[in-house]
This record gives structure tokens, C-alpha cells and sequence, in this order.
């Protein structure tokens, strides 16, 4: 099994590459485990090795940085010589806490604190070294989080134990804060070079454009705002001339 | 033809790739993509004004599951292009504008993309459900090349419209300070309405608001 855990670790980087509305993940996933099943007594001819991809490749959903830990975990039972039954059953229990968690760590938390940190330190010290701070600091959680396959049939452990609490209750602080920092920072370094009229136009658009995208969400989506108000502006700048 | 823009097709698939299918590094994120994007394009700092200002229309994302949303990656990529040897701010609003086009483009074709897996999955049940490895690696990765042809695709389609709007967009000097004031008005909007909804009604509001207090309070101070 240890053979299988580095392309096994490479494959969750592109697990989503097939994601499709009927199965998700799954096919996936089941192609990110695969290495690992290579090892299971008499390899590929050994029944499980094709019932556990034929398991795994129907439907199957959670966060995209965890399926290492689902490889790693629903691999371990085929190992194990679990019963397919409860393969299957430990399948299903992991789709939800997987999809969950992950979501609340990285999508809500994780991902938005090391955006707003670049842009706090390409405002304060240069572009290029915010890029860098945010590439770093978001991939150390990622890259660590896709090489959860170690966890095996402890994923449960792992999802529930102290680290994976105080990640979470970490981000949902952090996350805010820095977005907060963020934002009047920003401001600042884009307007620099308006005029005290435009600053305070930008003002007034910022302030419509919050209450209109607070009334109508979700149906006006940022990109769907953005392009109402850019759409209107180039018409009048284009009336104006 | 836009300067680079064999670098900034290459690019521009690249960051539209990060979205789902390969990395997820956020290479694809418009402070990235903007900023190389400039680079390649000759000019960093309006790549770089490009990329901050799209990223706070992208911090409103939660990219969960199956939900739609844009790919700003070969947006900033042409919004970037679009900017690139315009002076100032001047090109900021239209290269938004651009940008934005782009970006919405991408999302209804992640969605094409998405059907298109659903539908070779459908045609390969057989092998799939015999747990048939080689079946699994030939659906998986025509996945990620239909993907690849989708990034793409958006890309040489935002860069084209980056040369139109850069030849025949009639804005003059008011014109485009007016449009780059909305530009960034409505990316505050955004970036606002986004981190209250991240927020929600708990405790995070209380940390977005301390958080609010420091900034103004650094900007004042700097």
C-alpha cells in the first residue's frame, strides 16, 4: 500500500477532473485510490480490487482536498478484508462529514483568510509579495490536507479530533478579521489615484451596490452586478462624450 | 495581436484549469492570474491593479459542490491585457468590464463541461461499474481534457475581446475615469456583501467588524 501513496496523493491534486452531476467525485476518487489497491494480496486479480473501485467510482461527494483521506480510509478496509457491506457502509458515513467539513475549513475559512492576507500584503508591501503569501500560506493547508490518506481507517478520528476543531474554529475568526483589515486597506491603494470627486463616487456605487446585492441575492450574483453597473456606465460614458 | 499573447493563451488555460479540474493551488485566483498576466503582457502594475480589483469581486465565491460560479482566472488574464499600455487608471473600468464578460462566459461553460463528464460516464457505465481501471483513467482524464479545451477556448475568447475593446471602445478621458470609479465601487459592493454572507449572523460578524476598525484605522495612521 505504501507504493501507491505518492501517485495516490499526485491523483487527489487532479480528483475533480471528472466531476460530473451523476456520480460527483467518484470516479475520481476511485482513480485516486487505485494505486493504493495495487498491493492487496494477488493485486489486480484479487476480486476486491475491482469491487472497491466499482464502489467507490458510483456516486461519492466530499471536499476535493479530503478524498486523500476517503482513499485512504476506504483502501485500508479493502486491506482489512472488511466486509463489503460495511466498506460500503463507512462509503456512505464519510460523504457527508467529508463534504462538510471541508467546506467549512477551506472554502469558508481557509481560502478567504489567505486572499484577504495577500491583498493586505500586496497593499502594504508590493503585488508580487502578496501573490506569494497567498499561494504559500492557502497551499500548506491544502498540500497537508490532500495528503490525509495517512489517517486510513482513523479518518473519523482524524475529522473529529482537536486539531480539526481548532482548524475550523481558527478560520471561521480569522477569516472575518483579515477580510476586515483588508478592505479599507484596499480601498485606499485603488483610489490613490482618483480624485476626491471619483472616491466619493465609488463610495456611492459601493453603497447601492451592497444594498442591491444584500436585497436581490442570490439572483444578482457579483459578476451579474458588476456587469449591470460597468454595462450602464459605458453607455453613459459613451452618451456623455 | 495583443503583446505575449502565446504566454498569456498558455496562462490564462493554466489558471482556467486551477478552477476544478487540476491543482486547485488558486494559480487561477485574479491576484495570480492578474498579476503574471501584466507581466506577460508588459505592463505588472496594471496587471497587478486588474488582479486586486477582481479579486474582491471574487471573494464573494464559496466554490462548494456543484455551485456555479465564474472563472476569473483567463478573466484577469484578458482583463489584464485589456489594461496593458493604458495609462493610469484609465484602463482599469473597460479591462473590469472585460473581465467580467470573461468570467461569466466561464461559468456557463464549466456547467457544459460538467454535462459532458455526466454524459461520458454515462456512455462507459459498463466498465465503470465492473470497476474496469482502464475505463476509469480513459473517463478521468477526458474529463480534464475537455476541461483544458474549455480554459482554453474562454481564454482566446477573453483575449480577442480584449482587442476589441483596446481598438474600438469610443471612452474618452471622462469617460473612462467614470467607468473605472464603477468598476471599483461595484468590486467593493461585492467584496462587502460577500464577507457578510461568509459571516452570517454569529460571532464572525464581531471579528469583521474589528477587523474593519484596524484597517481604517492603519490607513488613517499611514
Amino acid at each position: 500500500m505504501k507504493r501507491g501513496m505518492l501517485a495516490t496523493w499526485a491523483r487527489t491534486l487532479i480528483v475533480q477532473a471528472s466531476w460530473n452531476y451523476d456520480r460527483m467525485v467518484g470516479i475520481g476518487v476511485a482513480y485516486a485510490m487505485e494505486p493504493l489497491l495495487r498491493d492487496l494480496p494477488g493485486g489486480r486479480t484479487n476480486g476486491r480490487y475491482a469491487a472497491a473501485l466499482k464502489r467507490v467510482a458510483g456516486f461519492f461527494n466530499a471536499h476535493p482536498y479530503l478524498t486523500g483521506m476517503a482513499a485512504g480510509a476506504l483502501a485500508r478496509v479493502e486491506y482489512d478484508g472488511v466486509p463489503e457491506a460495511q466498506a460500503d457502509r463507512l462509503r456512505r458515513a464519510l460523504i457527508g462529514p467529508l463534504g462538510s467539513v471541508g467546506d467549512q475549513l477551506v472554502w469558508a475559512g481557509w481560502l478567504p483568510m489567505s486572499v484577504a492576507v495577500g491583498l493586505i500584503v500586496a497593499v502594504l508591501v508590493s503585488v508580487p509579495a502578496g501573490v506569494v503569501s497567498l499561494l504559500i500560506l492557502y497551499n500548506v493547508l491544502h498540500l497537508g490536507l490532500a495528503a490525509g490518506w495517512r489517517a486510513g481507517i482513523g479518518v473519523a478520528g482524524q475529522l473529529a479530533g482537536r486539531v480539526m476543531h481548532g482548524g475550523l474554529r481558527f478560520s471561521a475568526a480569522a477569516a472575518p478579521f483579515a477580510i476586515g483589515v483588508a478592505l479599507p486597506l484596499v480601498a485606499s491603494w485603488l483610489l490613490a489615484d482618483f480624485g476626491g470627486s471619483e472616491r466619493l463616487g465609488a463610495g456611492v456605487v459601493g453603497l447601492v451596490g451592497l444594498l442591491l446585492a444584500r436585497v436581490l441575492a442570490p439572483t444578482l450574483s457579483g459578476v451579474r452586478l458588476g456587469l449591470l453597473f460597468l454595462g450602464t456606465a459605458i453607455l453613459a460614458a459613451w452618451l456623455w462624450r | 495581436m495583443t503583446d505575449g499573447f502565446w504566454w498569456l493563451l498558455l496562462w490564462g488555460t493554466i489558471a482556467g484549469l486551477d478552477l476544478v479540474s487540476a491543482g486547485q493551488v488558486m494559480v487561477g485566483r485574479p491576484l495570480v492570474a492578474g498579476t503574471l498576466a501584466g507581466v506577460l503582457a508588459g505592463d505588472p502594475a496594471a496587471g497587478a491593479m486588474v488582479g486586486v480589483t477582481l479579486e474582491l469581486f471574487a471573494l464573494e465565491l464559496l466554490p462548494v459542490g456543484g455551485a456555479r460560479y465564474p472563472d476569473y482566472g483567463p478573466a484577469a488574464v484578458a482583463g489584464a491585457a485589456t489594461a496593458a499600455g493604458v495609462p493610469g487608471v484609465l484602463g482599469l473600468g473597460p479591462a473590469v468590464a472585460v473581465a467580467l464578460v470573461v468570467g461569466y462566459l466561464g461559468e456557463r461553460t464549466v456547467q457544459i463541461v460538467r454535462r459532458g463528464n455526466s454524459a461520458d460516464a454515462r456512455r462507459n457505465r459498463v466498465g465503470l461499474d465492473a470497476g474496469d481501471p482502464a475505463c476509469l483513467r480513459r473517463v478521468h482524464l477526458r474529463g480534464m481534457l475537455r476541461d483544458a479545451i474549455r480554459a482554453l477556448l474562454v481564454t482566446v475568447f477573453g483575449l480577442a475581446l480584449a482587442e476589441v475593446v483596446r481598438r474600438w471602445l469610443p471612452l474618452d478621458l471622462r469617460g473612462a475615469v467614470l467607468v473605472g470609479t464603477v468598476a471599483v465601487g461595484a468590486a467593493f459592493a461585492v467584496a462587502a456583501a460577500g464577507a457578510l454572507r461568509l459571516v452570517g449572523r454569529g460571532g464572525g460578524r464581531a471579528w469583521l467588524a474589528a477587523g474593519l476598525v484596524i484597517g481604517a484605522a492603519w490607513v488613517m495612521a499611514r
